[in-house]
């Protein structure tokens, strides 16, 4: 970039005007920085208020533009300025101050005050708290009122000021990190959502390898004998048609079909991958830009559910003995014990489902399944009848239509109930007895067989893996103990299942609960934790044909995404478009891992002895190894812990006691918003503290703390997102990874002779933007109680 | 409530009460006590009062007072694909589509608080449990009011299907059987319809004069000698040239007690079956039925359970007009019977007569008339929301409008001398006769069921009376 030249532009609008002092700010900038162009603007969002910008971009040369206005969620597109050529920074002085803040009010000043106070505070900038507005300390020189801006609010925006033209200061636009890439899209799994995402792969243009371990295509889908509606009105069984998607993907000219195929290995970058892979008896590597994984789900294992028949009695089965049944012999079912046609077909609900010794969840299919099984009973015989006993009926969406359908039908009989028992009689018949039914009472029922509504496993886990609920963390594998000198680590080493990557953080992906991938399950469903890999279908949430195809689309489109975004050098998501990425300086690298292993997404890999190797286009941006690094030696061209321990010290620390500083350290996505929400419904908060935005909490580094509380500031909060289980960080793991940094801060702050309780960590949500005001007094209240930083002044 | 039916599991097992079922003594005593004990109904049928199984069982289980657990066996329960397909083409057609929120019973005024219907009742007949529904008198509580039909949010008509099951109920306990199912029956209308007419023809042609009454104006007398009468203040139509009046009055008086033969048959099956089952859900028969015969009369007579109805306020009127209109006519024909042989006064009757016959008689027919208007006009009135009705309901609609507007006609054809009068009349007895002898099989025998299980839901306790 060219010699950088700084612009600040400080709006007068929506009530920044009113509630401080421009003019003092103006002067922060001029005098305190040294920056030329320093402009107050009234209406900075309308085109001419634009214009001055970029008047002064054209003829001024500015390049680092910092604007005290709105919050950066606003006006984006007003304010947009080529991120390859400019820096922008935003100072939100409108609503996480001026709206948040104590305003102007009227008071009454002494003639003679109000005509001196005006030149003392030209003089310096350093002045004292504002008591005169320009245009007053030209009024007549007698006592009058007047407005005046408040003291906090004006010092929270001067220091705001402050730490937004340090940050510009510091910050270079990134240069993009562009590499060549294949776009050619690997599908894993030729069921309905491989399949889907294959062709749909292929019809955009890009080249897809379809693997299959078995050697026809179809998967589940091939196997039914009716599948469910999956058109409007959704109310009938259909014919299944997953031959005609074969038969599109088979002579579909980008697709390369590989029959009972095995991935040996996936290695590189996305962009950049080689996927080893061996069929036929022949292995053969191939250069792929993104993975779609749809290898599907597997039934639970009836075999655990003796106490429900299955295995004791003949005529037990399971929901998919029972498809297998129908589609054998058209659509009759008969019963095990004598092939004779079964009349009567008793269908248990959530077998093994919902149950903390089984399946804990619901897996939102096998409702539909009974309903369509129920129905293959009573049209194979119009006289035979399917009673259903469920928990609840969960029909989601539209297949409410289906399930009003089959419910019309007279043999087709439902009741809700809780199995009391499940016994035989002499003739091969199953009896049930079932309590809490909506018959009114407890009753018995005589059925010729029971179906048992098994649920779905997804085939991340490995046949006869361990209990769903008791898995190992993160990966299916072993526990393994190394001694360092930190102590005994205990680590997971991962078994390989399907993708066999060749990741440091082991071979597959991780998972949150039940062995499905995590994701950020709400904003990024087919985002795995590993860049350029996208799972589809049941393999990451239990789902219909129809959902899985939806799927398939889904994930074949972020694959795309993933290969273009990577060809321009850009972050494919949660930041997408962000050409930054971290850059790490190996002379001062101490091989300590931190790095390899905090990042959520694997990004990084190390060699033998501990170095880093970064991968680029693995990487999501969130920082969390610039936190993690104790060297300090990871930056982003526009992020760095440089930059943000020198926004830090931007702020002034007044000796007075009666005025803490506090450092918030807000994540962008969640706890920014939320104080912006705060600002817009003026809910007015503490003016003590000072917002520093992350990326993500992941990246706070633990030298800041230090450094910020030997500076005399009172304390630090972290507000970020809610973490572990139900987690909401955008970056899965970053708002984790800072509570277990700060659980060794102790060792700082016991140096330091400062209570632990100095820097504290708070997880919320956007939508709890109305507890800000008390967390923050809270916090506030608490540092008091503590009594001020020993620091302070030296 | 889980650990509950682990206990009860136990028990039925011979296990015996352990420390686990101490645990939950406590809240196990409680739903005892709340929960009657309740035996095994399933191989109920016809007749069959027998202590079951079940209750032997649970007399012979010894367990503490506060130890009791919930010792209900469970009850078998035979679901019947045949019996929901009869009530979905008995005018349930909507019954499947219940889905158990209880909107129906919570709307209805005239239910019960305890096991209200009809929402118990839907998922009965959706599992086509026969035994419970019949042996239910709360099928015949219901007064059709339809405000359920109207409020339920699956569309699946609560009362209609109530109504098929009512209509199943006359049809399983009628006697003869057969006559049972044929009234119900759409496919032996013509059938039906032929047999009063072919009695009637029979007895005409057998006492009367079939072809040209009035030419002759001939009778018969005492002696079966036939007699030329003048023509008298009537007019030259007189009816009984056309038909004897004592050949009307032997037909009729047959057929009326041939129904009531048949209503005691059917009703005393009823009873039997109610008694059945609510001993067998371990209720008691507290009271006599004769004893409770008054109340249950005096809420009919005031109308006092249609006046709870929302949706259809207007059917109390309605069908007050219809209910007195025959009880005016059934007064009216009673004093015309004393007339005719004893008194010796024979019709027709003049207007200034001594004792009001005539007029009672006619103002009667005019209820009659305003009474069935009315009603069908509510039909078509409330069909968008709660439908038009089912055959069983215009067989009877249809029957009774026939009778009273051919009743009128032919009187004024008669005071109009006009020879089509003979026709009319013919009709009219036709379709008198029709409703006689199949009032115990079409829906006119709603008057005998619901007056018998609104009785018997007095001797029970389940139902008092309504506020």
């Amino acid at each position: 970039m060219a010699d950088p030249k700084l612009g600040v532009y400080i709006c007068s609008d929506c009530g920044i005007g009113e509630a401080l002092d421009t003019e003092k700010l103006e002067n922060i900038a001029k005098n305190q920085y040294r920056i030329e162009v320093v402009k107050t603007v009234p209406f900075l969002c309308s085109q001419e208020g634009a214009q001055v910008i970029k008047d002064d971009i054209n003829n001024e040369g500015v390049n680092k533009i910092v604007i005290a206005a709105c919050s950066p969620r606003v006006n984006s597109d007003t304010f947009d300025f080529d991120p390859a050529q400019y820096i922008t920074e935003r100072v939100n002085v409108r609503e996480h101050i001026v709206w948040s803040q104590l305003p102007a009010a009227l008071e009454e000043v002494p003639a003679q005050e109000a005509s001196e106070a005006a030149p003392a505070e030209t003089a310096s900038d350093e002045a004292a708290p504002a008591e005169a507005a320009p245009e007053t300390a030209e009024a007549p020189a007698e006592a009058s009122s007047k407005m005046v801006v408040n003291e906090n609010t004006q010092e929270m925006a001067e220091d705001h000021l402050r730490m937004g033209i340090v940050r510009a200061q510091k910050s270079e636009p990134p240069e993009p990190f562009i590499e060549a890439v294949e776009r050619t899209v690997l599908v894993i799994g030729g069921g309905a959502a491989g399949l889907t995402s294959a062709l749909e792969s292929a019809k955009a243009g890009y080249k897809v390898i379809l693997a299959e371990k078995e050697a026809v295509l179809g998967g589940w889908a091939g196997k039914m004998y009716k599948i469910l509606p999956d058109k409007p009105p959704f109310e009938d069984v259909k014919t299944p048609d997953i031959d005609e998607k074969i038969a599109a993907v088979q002579s579909h000219e980008n697709i390369t079909v590989l029959m009972e195929a095995h991935i040996d290995s996936i290695a590189g970058t996305p962009g950049q991958y080689d996927a080893t892979i061996s069929h036929n008896g022949s292995t053969e590597t191939h250069r792929i830009g993104s993975v779609v994984m749809a290898i599907g789900w597997k039934p639970y294992d009836a075999d655990k559910l003796g106490h429900l028949g299955y295995g004791k009695f003949k005529n037990v089965v399971t929901n998919v003995e029972v498809e297998e049944m129908a589609a054998a012999n058209n659509g009759t079912i008969s019963k095990p014990s004598d092939g004779q046609q079964a009349k009567r077909v008793a269908f248990l609900q959530c077998a093994g489902q919902r149950d903390p010794e089984h399946l804990p969840y619901c897996s939102s299919v096998c409702c539909m399944t009974s309903l369509k099984q129920a129905l293959y009973v009573t049209e194979s015989d119009p006289d035979a009848s399917a009673y259903i006993v469920y928990k609840d009926m969960r029909t989601p969406g539209l297949y409410e239509n289906f399930y009003k359908a089959a419910q019309n039908n007279p043999g087709v009989m439902l009741t809700k109930g809780e199995i009391v028992s499940i016994t035989e009689d002499s003739s091969g018949n199953i009896i049930l007895e079932i309590d809490n039914t909506i018959l009114g009472e407890k009753v018995r029922i005589e059925a010729d067989m029971l179906v048992l509504a098994t649920g779905m496993v997804t085939n991340m886990l490995p046949e006869g893996a361990e209990k769903v609920t008791d898995l190992t963390p993160e990966y299916v594998g072993q526990w393994k103990e190394t001694k360092t000198q930190d102590g005994i680590i205990k680590e997971v080493i991962a078994d390989p299942v399907v993708l066999n990557l060749v990741y440091r953080q082991g071979p597959e992906l991780p998972y949150l609960k039940y062995g499905f991938p995590d994701s950020h399950f709400v904003c990024f469903p087919y985002e795995t934790r590993r860049t350029g890999i996208y799972a589809a279908g049941s393999v990451r949430a239990p789902m219909t044909a129809m959902q899985s195809a939806n799927d398939g689309v889904g994930a074949a489109l972020k694959a795309i995404q993933c290969v273009e975004l990577t060809s321009r050098g850009q972050a494919v998501h949660p930041r997408s478009g962000d050409e930054s990425f971290p850059e790490i300086n190996f002379t001062n690298c101490t091989q300590c891992r931190r790095c390899t292993v905090e990042c959520p997404f694997g990004a990084l890999d190390e060699d033998e002895k501990g170095t880093p190797k970064t991968n680029t286009s693995r990487c999501r941006r969130c920082g969390t190894c610039m936190g993690a690094c104790p060297q300090r030696i990871i930056s982003f061209k526009n992020y760095s812990v440089d930059m943000i321990a020198s926004q830090m010290k931007a702020i002034k620390v007044p000796e007075e006691d009666s005025k803490p500083r506090i450092i918030a350290l807000i994540c962008e996505n969640d706890a920014y918003p939320a104080l912006d929400i705060a600002g817009l419904n003026k809910i007015q908060t503490n003016p003590f503290y000072r917002f520093i935005t992350m990326r993500c909490l992941g990246g706070t580094n633990l030298v800041w703390i230090a450094d910020a509380l030997s500076a005399g500031i009172e304390g630090f909060l972290l507000i970020g997102c809610r973490y572990d289980d139900d987690y909401q960080c955008h970056f899965v793991k970053g708002s984790k990874a800072a509570n277990e940094r700060l659980g060794k801060v102790q060792e700082t702050l016991s140096r330091l002779m400062l209570e632990a309780e100095r820097v504290t960590q708070v997880q919320l949500a956007m939508n709890e933007w109305d507890q800000l005001p008390k967390i923050m007094d809270d916090f506030a209240e608490q540092l008091k109680s503590f009594g001020p930083n020993p620091f302070k002044g030296f | 409530m889980a650990d509950e039916t682990v206990d009860k599991t136990e028990e039925t097992a011979g296990a015996g009460n352990d420390a686990t079922a101490d645990a939950t003594a406590e809240e196990t005593a409680v739903t005892a006590a709340e929960t009657p004990v309740a035996g095994d109904a399933s191989e109920l049928s016809e007749g069959d009062t027998a202590a079951t199984e079940a209750q032997v069982a649970s007399e012979a289980t010894s367990v503490t007072a506060e130890n009791v657990p919930d010792v209900r066996e469970a009850m078998l329960i035979k679901p019947d694909v045949g019996f929901v397909k009869e009530i979905i083409n008995g005018g349930g057609t909507d019954l499947k589509k219940c889905y158990q929120c209880a909107t129906c019973s919570v709307v209805c005024n005239l239910t019960p608080d305890d096991s209200p219907f009809p929402r118990k009742e839907m998922m009965w007949a959706q599992w086509g449990l026969k035994d419970k529904l019949m042996g239910d008198p709360d099928v015949w509580l219901c007064h059709q009011c339809s405000d359920c039909v109207a409020q339920c949010p699956r569309g699946a008509k609560p009362g209609r299907v109530l109504q098929a099951i009512a209509k199943m109920t006359i049809s399983r306990f009628s006697w003869p059987g057969i006559l049972g199912k044929g009234v119900g029956s759409p496919a032996a209308l013509v059938l039906m319809v032929a047999i009063p007419v072919l009695i009637l023809l029979g007895v005409i042609s057998q006492f009367g004069h079939l072809t040209n009454p009035s030419k002759g104006n001939i009778i018969l007398d005492g002696s079966g000698h036939q007699i030329v009468q003048d023509v008298k203040t009537g007019g030259e139509i007189i009816y009984s040239n056309f038909i004897p009046i004592p050949a009307v009055d032997i037909t009729f008086t047959l057929a009326f007690f041939f129904a009531i033969l048949a209503f005691a048959v059917g009703s005393s099956r009823y009873w039997k079956l109610l008694s059945a089952h609510a001993v067998s859900e371990g209720g008691t028969l507290k009271g006599s039925g004769l004893g409770n015969l008054g109340p249950v009369l005096g809420e009919i007579i005031t109308h006092k359970r249609f006046g709870k109805c929302d949706e259809t306020e207007d059917r109390k009127v309605s069908h007050m007009f219809i209910f007195y209109a025959f009880l005016g006519l059934f007064v009216t024909t009673a004093i015309s019977v004393i007339g005719e042989y004893l008194l010796h006064k024979h019709s027709p009757y003049g207007w200034n007569n001594a004792v009001p016959v005539k007029w009672i008689g006619s103002v009667s027919a005019a209820a009659g008339l305003i009474g069935i208007g009315w009603i069908m006009i509510n039909r078509f009135k409330h069909a968008a929301k709660i439908g038009i009705g089912a055959y069983f309901d215009w067989l009877l609609i249809s029957v009774v409008a026939t009778v009273i507007v051919t009743g009128i006609l032919a009187w004024g054809l008669r005071v109009a001398n006009t020879p089509v009068a003979y026709t009319v009349y013919f009709i009219h007895l036709a379709s008198v006769l029709f409703l006689f002898i199949y009032a115990p099989f079409s829906k006119m025998a709603h008057m005998v069921y619901r007056t018998v299980a609104l009785v018997f839901a007095r001797v029970t306790g389940r139902d008092m009376g309504i506020e």
